[in-house]
């Protein structure tokens, strides 16, 4: 139960609930089962993009090249769906190619030791004019009904499929980081890299993973995506990057690495998901959804880093306490 | 300086700037070959204010890489400074000049915000940046539904004595742009190269706590050098707004990429504690040129400018990584023995 308490999930989980009774206070007519539901609904896109960040995030590296990454795997996703191609072999190229950038990033990051943001940022911008170059600037549209619908099929009541398999999906891969070996890998390489070698751990191998992942859920976001809009254009998925982060940081994942969990993530990503419905009921437009955002994100990053200062501060006195004897700091310390 | 002027040359001659020197040179020639236009001086100058505004940003985001950090808000503040100029102007009613002013103050002020974040809160500088990215577009936007006019139309119609700023040419031929670039330029190299301010940046930039201990307040260094490139940020909306006659809140949002690319490939370590604003300056005309080069000369539609500079940034980034490579400096070591001396 402590754990429970403890947890930094909860936190985001808690900053939700009060956004949303926030919001219901203001304008009473937010607060029905349909809203609600709607807002987890509409944040699958988010969800998957942020779990797949949080593989990044969580070996203390970035990705800023998912947005592209979405984008172009929507737009060869779409074009072949719109001629006609078989499903499987669609979705299948789709995340070839995401796992194809992924590796090409985790390469550049893990084993060249390339800063992360840079050369992310870099295959972002080849990633984007490659959507270009592959639909000539054109919208693919007329995608089949069929698969349009796919993202809007319910399941019970409001609740639809897509969101269900979601939230399956990250509740697996949740116990998968946590109660596997090779899971823990991911934050153990975060928390501390060096000593993550030396007990053994792949490092260079993880990292290169960690992308891997992260490529293979940019891209299936990237289907889902197009399944979602209907149709995609040359600047789709701009910014999925950065409210992916965003989603990350709400979620209680440091950016430093090694903290956090894909719950929080996907938490997170409702939240990011959710601002631009909540401003329509606080009657404020979609014109604040960037200075929400930034807001905060910097609120949180920097209440973050000072209660992390305070945690650091705070060991480092009880292993002085402990290591002159006075009691005065509880007992044994926590080295 | 006691080496001679021989030593000097030869120094120069194998120096990163001369690789710079050289591309620049190399891009002319190609560009030339393939369409003599391009070499045409009208055509060229004029070019320029195209990308000024990106390599006066990058002169400065090399000082917040050589302290370890990066900057990609300044984009964002573009657009701030030139929304803000537009809307004080046309329906606060301030003198042009008076309005500049306040969007420089602005863009100082959101500099300050997140060098504060940074170097004070010690969140990371790429995260805060982020932040501001988002707000400080987010404010541009809000700052541009006070004005009266839609906001994507934008809002034209200044007086003259600020249109000349952009218009002016020297010798009939010389944009006023470049005339405030390269005074930029000298700015930044004696305020990095030739003062105290300078150098404190770079120690910080190599190790912040010996930097700390030899009694620098390295903290103020580090949140200085955010305020500097803001400042450039708003400088470079304000010579854009004046270019282009209008006001738009979403001036600059492209620019990341490119300012980030000019600093890396200017010889800035990503890590910092190296860097010089030479190579930037040399660096970010190379990338200028290349924007302004191939949609004219090997018909590039400009969309796609963006593979050829991201393509520049990993290779730059990839090579500079191997070369540090364990493996390839063994390799270069194992050749030096075995050459006979």
């Amino acid at each position: 139960m402590k754990k429970i308490l403890k947890a930094r999930e909860l936190s985001s989980f808690l900053f939700l609930v009060v956004l949303f009774l926030i919001v219901g206070i203001l304008n009473p007519s937010f607060l029905t089962a349909g809203n609600i539901i709607a807002c987890f609904n509409d944040s699958v896109v988010y969800i998957i993009v942020s779990v797949g960040m949080a593989f990044a995030i969580f070996i203390g590296e970035i990705d800023v090249s998912v947005g592209a990454n979405l984008g172009f795997t929507a737009t060869v996703v779409g074009c072949m769906l719109r001629d006609g191609q078989n499903w499987a072999v669609a979705f299948l190229t789709g995340i070839l190619i995401g796992a194809a950038i992924g590796l090409f990033n985790g390469w550049g990051v893990a084993v060249m030791n390339v800063p992360s943001l840079i050369f992310t940022l870099g295959t972002n911008g080849v990633m984007r004019g490659m959507m270009y170059v592959y639909t000539g600037g054109a919208w693919v549209e007329n995608l089949p009904a069929e698969f349009k619908q796919l993202y809007t099929m319910p399941l019970a009541g409001s609740i639809t499929v897509s969101f269900t398999v979601t939230a399956v999906i990250v509740v697996v891969v949740h116990l998968l980081l946590k109660h596997t070996k090779r899971g823990r890998y991911f934050i153990a390489v975060g928390d501390n890299p060096a000593g993550a070698t030396l007990v053994g751990i792949p490092a260079v191998r993880t990292k290169v993973v960690a992308y891997v992942v992260c490529g293979i859920f940019a891209a299936v976001s990237g289907i889902v995506f197009s399944s979602r809009v209907g149709f995609v254009t040359a600047t789709s998925g701009n910014g999925y990057e950065m409210k992916a982060v965003a989603a990350c940081v709400l979620g209680g994942i440091s950016l430093s690495g090694g903290v956090g969990s894909v719950i929080g993530a996907s938490i997170g990503a409702v939240i990011m998901a959710s601002i631009s419905r909540l401003l329509v009921f606080m009657e404020l437009g979609s014109t604040y959804d960037n200075t929400i955002t930034g807001v905060m994100l910097l609120a949180i990053v920097v209440v973050d880093a000072l209660m992390q200062r305070r945690t650091a501060e705070m060991n480092r006195r009880q292993r002085l306490a402990a290591r002159t004897g006075s009691a005065d700091f509880g007992k044994g310390g926590n080295a | 300086m006691n080496r001679t002027f021989s030593q000097k040359i030869k120094c120069f001659v194998t120096s990163w700037e001369m690789v710079l020197l050289c591309l620049l040179v190399a891009e002319c020639v190609i560009f030339g070959a393939a369409n003599p236009k391009f070499l045409k001086p009208a055509l060229l100058f004029n070019s320029m204010n195209d990308f000024m505004s990106i390599c006066i940003i990058s002169l400065f985001v090399t000082f917040v890489m050589i302290t370890g950090g990066i900057d990609i808000q300044a984009g964002s503040i573009v657009g701030l400074t030139s929304i803000i100029i537009g809307v004080t102007w046309q329906d606060y009613g301030c003198n042009i000049w008076v309005s500049v002013l306040i969007a420089v103050a602005a863009a100082a002020l959101c500099g300050a915000l997140s060098g504060f974040f940074i170097a004070y809160c010690g969140v990371q500088a790429m995260v805060v940046t982020l932040g501001g990215q988002f707000l400080y577009a987010g404010v541009a936007l809000l700052v541009s539904n006070l004005a009266s006019t839609a906001s994507y139309q934008g809002i034209s119609g200044f007086p003259e004595d600020f249109r000349v700023l952009a218009k002016t040419k020297f010798f009939g031929i010389v944009p006023s742009q470049l005339v405030v670039f390269l005074i930029l330029v000298v700015i930044a190299y004696i305020l990095l190269h030739r003062t105290k301010y300078g150098r404190k940046i770079f120690l910080v930039g190599v190790n912040p706590e010996a930097a700390s201990y030899s009694g620098i307040n390295y903290k103020r260094v580090i949140m200085s050098t955010y305020v500097l490139s803001a400042i450039s940020a708003s400088i470079a909306g304000i010579v854009l707004t004046s270019y282009l006659g209008s006001a738009k809140s979403d001036l600059g949002s492209n620019f990341t990429l490119n300012i980030i690319t000019a600093v890396v490939l200017g010889g800035t370590l990503s890590t910092g504690g190296k860097g010089n604003v030479i190579g930037t300056a040399l660096a970010s005309m190379v990338i200028g040129l290349l924007r302004f080069g191939l949609p004219l000369c090997f018909k590039i539609g400009t969309q796609y400018l963006d593979i050829p500079v991201g393509i520049l940034l990993l290779a730059v980034v990839l090579g500079r990584a191997a070369a540090g490579h364990p493996r390839i400096v063994n390799l270069k070591a194992r050749l030096k023995r075995s050459k006979p001396a």
